[in-house]
């Protein structure tokens, strides 16, 4: 709900300067791949061409058709046997002005549209005897539930697309040792928030009433560390997890005040256990905050995994309970909670080593939003794949699934790996 | 089998001097090895290793006779039921760096993780999951095991000959702590090496798959079959393994086969 012209006035939070960028993009290919030429080099990309059609215009966006393209370049040196090395570059473009005009490259991922050049990673990994240490622009994924991770608190999205985001990396250290019976990890970042839906663009759904601003909005983003620390027990029979996390939610509250990402402490975690016939999976959190507009409240999910020949069947309920109800702002994005309350199934079929079929399906439980998606993949030789897609939603429009009834669409997607 | 039971791994181990010895005690040897399970043991003996290391190839032939190839690295440190391994696509691009962890238990299943890097996650492979083929191949995560002889009961089932090659027939039956999708394997062992020569899979009475192993070579003084065929005799389809860069005893560090070094590339 953020509109797309919205600038940060925090120039200390906008790293964002051509020279800058390129210097970084320099050090991360050239001297790595220099490196890397002596050494254990790892390079992995593709190129990947999608359209998008929409039978049906929204109120606040007549497009109906988006073409979107994006080249992502990753290259991974062993430096030596206790040094690696990662870097990531991401270059997009898109019929649908969901892409910065400006050649800058980004490293920080606080635009409000998706750069159109930007580091996706760039980090070092060291490693002694048990002790990693990650340092740079990473990714980090905590929770085990497919479904909803409560827990994953260093993994924010780009919502541009609400339904089909994409993880976005964050910049700190992260360290880990592992014990024998599991791993012990501590983190600490700098805060990177998730991209909401473009105001002007069918994926932003206003509340009646609520006029969209005419003003760009003042974004704030906190400037203390995000840190956590979490353990992971992953050995005979199951797995499981216990972390916490002090930070900010990277999901924002919206006012006529402006844009800002609440303070949050999280404690959780999760489990899998592996049974005879099936996995059973389960994620919960509780989120406390200081903030006294924002709201407190339980998020888990219990789901039930069976994979048998070439299906892979998955189903749960992602729930909800609210334990102080704080918030009074007429527009929030939290797709975290808004997918709760929720059944949901995923049904994928391996055709052969290169075609696929799935299926996934949400319905929220007062049976006000719904949503559907059928996926067809297939591989051509070494280097192809198509992907096909059609994806149903339907639902009241105070529902958080039904207010994108009108967004039912078709994918088709062409990927040239290298 | 190759190690034990295991499916991917090396075949029977034996030195020069091995050999020699083992022609000069040919008739105590027919005595020892007339009995299934010693038949195994020695096999698994053979095979001893600290450490493997191999790039793969595999080609997977559907039923009109389509090749699709897909290539990994594949490590292993420990030895017999002990052993961690670690297998990393390297091609085609679109899997590379999709990684397995393979932790063998001498008791029972191995444990065992995947990491997707597509989506930065690991995801344990739980015990049901062991028979599905293992990307579209015609191997399971069950086969890609590494298993110990102390996991199966065996009977000798008579002698045949594969390829040429004089073979003991010994049928090993999964001990229930062993949770297997196969109810039964007959395998051959070569009596000149003790190398594997081939495994039969069965459900119930049903063969379901069957494991050729073939280009046999003596290497770093193992019997090593560097090429293994399985046939998915349900799906009438193939998938043709091929061994290159073999090397027993690498360097390898017990930190390598762990959740934190699948991660990295």
């Amino acid at each position: 709900m953020i509109p797309k012209s919205t600038k940060t006035r925090n120039a200390r939070n906008t790293r964002k300067t051509t020279l800058f960028g390129v210097f970084r993009v320099f050090v991360c290919f050239v001297v790595l791949q220099s490196v890397g030429s002596a050494q254990i080099f790892t390079q992995r990309g593709f190129l990947e061409g999608s359209l998008v059609g929409y039978p049906q215009e929204a109120p606040n966006d007549p497009t109906q058709l988006v073409g979107d393209f994006l080249a992502r370049d990753e290259v991974f040196v062993a430096a030596t046997p206790w040094l690696r090395l990662a870097a990531g570059l991401d270059f997009r473009a898109n019929s649908h002005d969901q892409v910065d005009d400006s050649w800058a490259v980004d490293f920080t991922d606080r635009t409000v549209r998706r750069p159109r050049l930007s580091i996706r990673r760039a980090a070092a990994t060291l490693t002694r005897g048990p002790f990693t240490l990650d340092a740079g622009k990473q990714f980090i994924r905590w929770g085990r539930a497919d479904i909803v991770t409560p827990t994953d608190r260093f993994a924010p999205r780009d919502f541009l697309n609400v339904f089909d985001n994409e993880l976005l990396g964050v910049t700190g250290v992260r360290a880990a040792f592992d014990t024998g019976a599991g791993t012990l990890e501590a983190v600490a970042t700098r805060f990177t928030p998730s991209r909401p839906p473009l105001v002007d663009q069918r994926w932003a759904v206003l509340p009646p009433g609520v006029p969209p601003p005419t003003a760009p909005l003042l974004r704030t983003y906190p400037d203390a560390p995000q840190v956590g620390v979490r353990f992971n027990h992953a050995g005979s029979g199951f797995d499981w997890s216990a972390s916490y996390f002090d930070g900010n939610n990277y999901l924002p509250n919206i006012d006529a005040a402006g844009i800002t990402f609440p303070p949050m402490k999280m404690i959780g975690g999760d489990a899998a256990m592996p049974t005879r016939w099936v996995t059973l999976k389960g994620e919960a959190a509780y989120f406390a905050s200081s903030s006294p507009t924002t709201d407190e409240y339980v998020l888990y999910v219990i789901q039930i995994e069976r994979q048998t020949g070439e299906w892979v069947l998955i189903g749960g309920y992602a729930g909800e309970v609210v334990t102080n109800q704080r918030s009074t702002a007429p527009v929030t994005f939290a797709p975290d909670r808004g997918l709760t309350r929720s059944i949901v199934g995923r049904v994928s079929y391996t055709v052969d080593v290169n075609q696929s079929f799935a299926f996934e399906a949400a319905v929220h439980q007062n049976g006000d939003g719904e949503y559907g998606k059928f996926e067809y993949s297939r591989a051509y030789g070494q280097h192809w794949r198509l992907t096909l897609s059609g994806v149903g939603m339907g639902g009241h429009g105070d529902d958080f699934i039904g207010q994108y009834h009108r967004n039912s669409h078709a994918v088709a997607l062409v990927r040239y790996s290298f | 089998m190759s190690r034990q039971v295991g499916r991917i791994g090396q075949v029977g181990r034996v030195g020069r001097v091995a050999l020699v010895a083992f022609v000069l005690v040919v008739p105590s040897r027919k005595i020892v090895a007339q009995d299934a399970r010693q038949i195994v043991e020695e096999a698994q003996k053979r095979s001893d290793s600290q450490s493997q290391r191999y790039e793969g190839l595999l080609q997977v032939f559907d039923a009109k006779g389509k090749v699709s190839d897909k290539r990994w690295s594949f490590e292993r440190i420990g030895s017999y039921g002990q052993s961690k391994a670690v297998l990393r696509f390297t091609a085609p691009a679109e899997v590379k760096g999709v990684a397995l962890l393979i932790v063998n238990h001498p008791d029972r299943a191995s444990d065992q993780w995947m990491w997707t890097p597509a989506i930065e996650r690991d995801r344990r492979i739980a015990l049901q999951d062991r028979s599905t083929r293992f990307f579209g191949t015609d191997f399971s995560f069950e086969d890609l095991e590494e298993r110990d002889v102390n996991q199966y009961d065996y009977a000798l089932a008579g002698d045949d000959t594969v390829d040429g090659a004089a073979c003991w027939k010994v049928q090993s039956t999964p001990k229930q702590s062993k949770s297997s999708q196969y109810t039964k394997s007959i395998v051959w062992v070569r009596k000149d090496n003790f190398a594997f020569a081939r495994i039969e899979n069965y459900v119930k009475t049903d063969l379901v798959r069957r494991l050729a192993y073939s280009d046999i070579r003596n290497i770093q003084g193992i019997w090593t079959a560097r090429q293994m065929e399985m046939t998915d005799l349900r799906r009438n389809s193939r998938t043709r393994l091929t061994l290159d860069k073999l090397a027993y005893n690498v360097g390898l560090k017990d930190e390598e086969f762990t959740l934190q070094a699948i991660r990295r590339p």
